[in-house]
């Protein structure tokens, strides 16, 4: 049977929402409004609409393109080039780490595997200490992260997991290592597995879906395929935000154009909100803008099984386990999360390394590839003090990262781990994606060849989907970028509410984390600009 | 004289390298008009069959290079910049020894030799080499594997019917 299923966004264009840029209505020349929100994903999103609901008239821009569910067909080809960063292809400036990240209408919420994690209550525990930030308790959060949760229809995913996941939960069971099912943001999931490629059928209810179109439907306009080029500054005050309207490949493609509000807040997310304020020449009397940016460092593992796994099919994160978390102290050596990957060809083939024979073996194995990955918690010992955002010549933004000795080791020890759990779940080889690793068929076999591996970049195949700090949040001014109400600690009508404000990285996927602090930022930011007291759900 | 050149690769390297004279002068951009010049047809097209093997037969070259142009079509601007320069230095019997290890011209030099090249690149020490060999090897990858006429070569079965 056929079923035709409505595109919320075709819908909304219909019925006149304000949208400008690309191959939409031609960009003003000026913008007057109340905020200006720059970016549209996790933070931005939240902020739009609760700001729009207080009777706020406000723009978003966005660098990326508006696309939606009859776009979006599935295929690894077009989301790469119109959804992600740098056509997917953003890298640390030494090209050693690959970063995932969203450049499109919803942002990294469009393309993320919809994991839905809390922020883990040592994280926030660390940011009290350290930062100043005890507000932020994991009591103090909760009303916020629940609101949140209602919103976006969060809940533990009942269904049973792929057997990508399941090999996670199946093989730690067995080693007696405690597993949890992941909260994931959907509504009427089709359990197709391809989030990361926009979902077809509206069920993740990202930013696109969601609160962008209330933001819309309330009279906000939404300016696509515009970066924000950089903020005019006068004193302590930010007098407008030049805008300029991009190509699907970012190159300028017209006249810029002047944005002036009351307030501008800043969400374009963590590598490219530092960027802009450093392309502001934003004040920065600490030498702190950019600096602590944190990427959750992602090593994988590679099993293989004697019947399909089908890894590309079904919800692509939907078990998870923190043990390995928990092992030592947070400041100890590195911590990881386990979860898994989904196995589309692309992504799995060009990550998973080999040339001639070794790819065309993998390749071929691919339909009974298992996929691990570990997220190194970075951001909580002196060797993991994350990286800094710097700009190119033309003044794109690009981040310096060391994968240092510390997180390398951390690396090694997943590898274990990971390997350890694929055979208690029935492996019939491992292989640590490590350009040394070969097949290995025993327990013992892998153990010894994980101790040998020489663990150097880009001999160890790590990634990043992850990007968090830059614009860190503290107590006071010597200590970071933003105040704890999100607002700048140098320019008085500038806030951040997006990832780039954490003082370290998490430990958990970070979109809840994002959600949770714009609701509360964007609370109290309606209340100092005297808008009507709004709550998100 | 030596002169030092720093080149950057955006899927791959920042790149120093002694080059003699004026000869940096003379390289010819690797892509001409944002596709793959003749130089780095050739180039692209005898790497895409060492990585790809027995998935890429000779006859699939010419569709391998129209796909890599359409990948390459969509990176950012100074992404291509970075690509043409480092794809034209690549070109270069100096840039190819320097780089790549192989004495041979692309054209001349087997698969068998290109792989045997790009695997002490795989494994060297060197972040240079290692960045040049990602930029090479990932975009095959990467172009090869996301059309879905290759698809059946990875059993993937493609996306699933939603409407």
């Amino acid at each position: 049977m056929s079923v035709q299923i409505p595109d919320p966004i075709l819908d909304g264009l219909q019925r006149g929402w304000k949208v400008h840029g690309g191959p939409h209505a031609a960009l003003p020349a000026t913008l007057d409004c109340d905020v200006a929100v720059i970016g549209s994903g996790a933070g931005a999103g939240i902020t739009a609409e609760m700001l729009a609901r207080a009777g706020l008239k406000i723009v978003i821009v966005e660098e990326g393109p508006l696309r939606s569910s009859s776009q979006f067909r599935q295929r690894e080809l077009d989301a790469y080039g119109e959804l992600y960063q740098e056509a997917g292809g953003r890298k640390t400036v030494d090209q050693v780490m690959n970063i995932l990240q969203g450049r499109c209408v919803g942002g990294s919420t469009t393309v993320n595997w919809t994991g839905s994690f809390r922020t883990p209550p040592d994280a926030l525990a660390f940011w009290g200490e350290r930062f100043g930030l005890s507000e932020f308790s994991e009591a103090a959060m909760a009303p916020w992260f629940e609101q949140v949760e209602r919103r976006l229809n969060i809940g533990d995913w009942l269904t049973e997991p792929n057997e990508n996941n399941d090999v996670l939960r199946r093989g730690a069971e067995k080693l007696g290592i405690p597993t949890k099912v992941v909260p994931r943001n959907v509504k009427g999931c089709w359990n197709l597995g391809s989030c990361g490629m926009g979902c077809p059928t509206n069920a993740k209810q990202s930013m696109l879906v969601s609160t962008l179109p209330v933001a819309l439907d309330l009279g906000a306009t939404l300016l696509v395929q515009t970066r924000a080029a950089r903020f005019e500054l006068q004193g302590d005050k930010v007098t407008a935000l030049v805008a300029e309207p991009v190509a699907l490949d970012g190159a300028v493609s017209g006249a810029p154009l002047r944005i002036t509000a009351k307030h501008y807040v800043v969400a374009g997310g963590a590598i490219n909100s530092p960027a802009l304020l450093l392309r502001s020449g934003a004040p920065d009397p600490h030498g702190l803008l950019g600096r602590r940016t944190f990427l959750h460092p992602t090593a994988g593992g590679v099993a293989l099984f004697d019947h399909d796994v089908a890894g590309w099919a079904g919800a692509p994160l939907s078990v998870f386990c923190d043990h390995f978390l928990h092992t030592g102290p947070i400041d100890g050596p590195v911590g990881y999360k386990l979860e898994v990957a989904p196995v589309q060809p692309g992504f799995a083939l060009t990550n998973g390394g080999g040339i001639g024979a070794d790819l065309v073996e993998r390749a071929r194995d691919l339909p009974r590839t298992q996929l691990m990955i570990a997220l190194l918690r970075d951001g909580f010992h002196a060797d993991a003090a994350g990286g800094a955002v710097k700009l190119r010549s033309d003044g794109s933004p690009v981040l310096d990262y060391a994968l240092s000795d510390y997180l390398l080791d951390g690396v090694r020890r997943a590898y274990a781990t990971m390997a350890e759990i694929q055979f208690a779940a029935g492996a019939s080889a491992v292989r640590p994606v490590h350009e040394q690793a070969a097949n290995y068929t025993t327990w013992a076999q892998a153990r010894a060849g994980i101790a040998g591996l020489s663990m150097k970049p880009f001999l160890a195949t790590v990634g990043s989907a992850h990007v968090m700090g830059g614009c860190t949040m503290a107590a006071d001014a010597g200590r970071g970028v933003v105040r704890p109400d999100g607002r700048h600690w140098q320019l008085a009508n500038l806030s951040v509410h997006d990832g780039s404000l954490f003082p370290t990285s998490l430990g958990a996927n970070p979109q809840l984390t994002v959600y949770g602090l714009a609701t509360r930022l964007s609370s109290g930011l309606i209340q100092h600009l005297g808008g009507k007291a709004t709550i998100l759900a | 004289m030596q002169r030092r050149r720093l080149l950057k690769l955006g899927v791959g390297a920042a790149v120093v390298l002694g080059v003699a004279g004026a000869g940096v002068a003379l390289i010819k951009p690797g892509l001409v008009d944002g596709r793959l010049g003749p130089g780095s047809r050739e180039l692209m097209g005898a790497v895409a069959q060492a990585v790809l093997g027995e998935l890429l037969p000779a006859a699939g070259v010419p569709a391998q290079l129209d796909r890599l142009d359409a990948t390459i079509a969509g990176l950012p601007v100074p992404t291509r910049k970075e690509l043409s320069d480092a794809l034209g230095l690549l070109g270069t019997a100096a840039g190819r020894y320097a780089l790549v290890g192989l004495s041979k011209p692309w054209r001349e030099a087997g698969a068998a030799d290109i792989r045997q090249a790009l695997d002490a690149m795989r494994l060297s020490t060197s972040n240079t080499r290692q960045q040049v060999y990602h930029a090479l090897r990932d975009l095959n990858v990467l172009a090869f594997f996301t059309a879905p006429a290759n698809w059946q070569a990875a059993g993937y079965p493609g996306q699933r019917e939603v409407a």
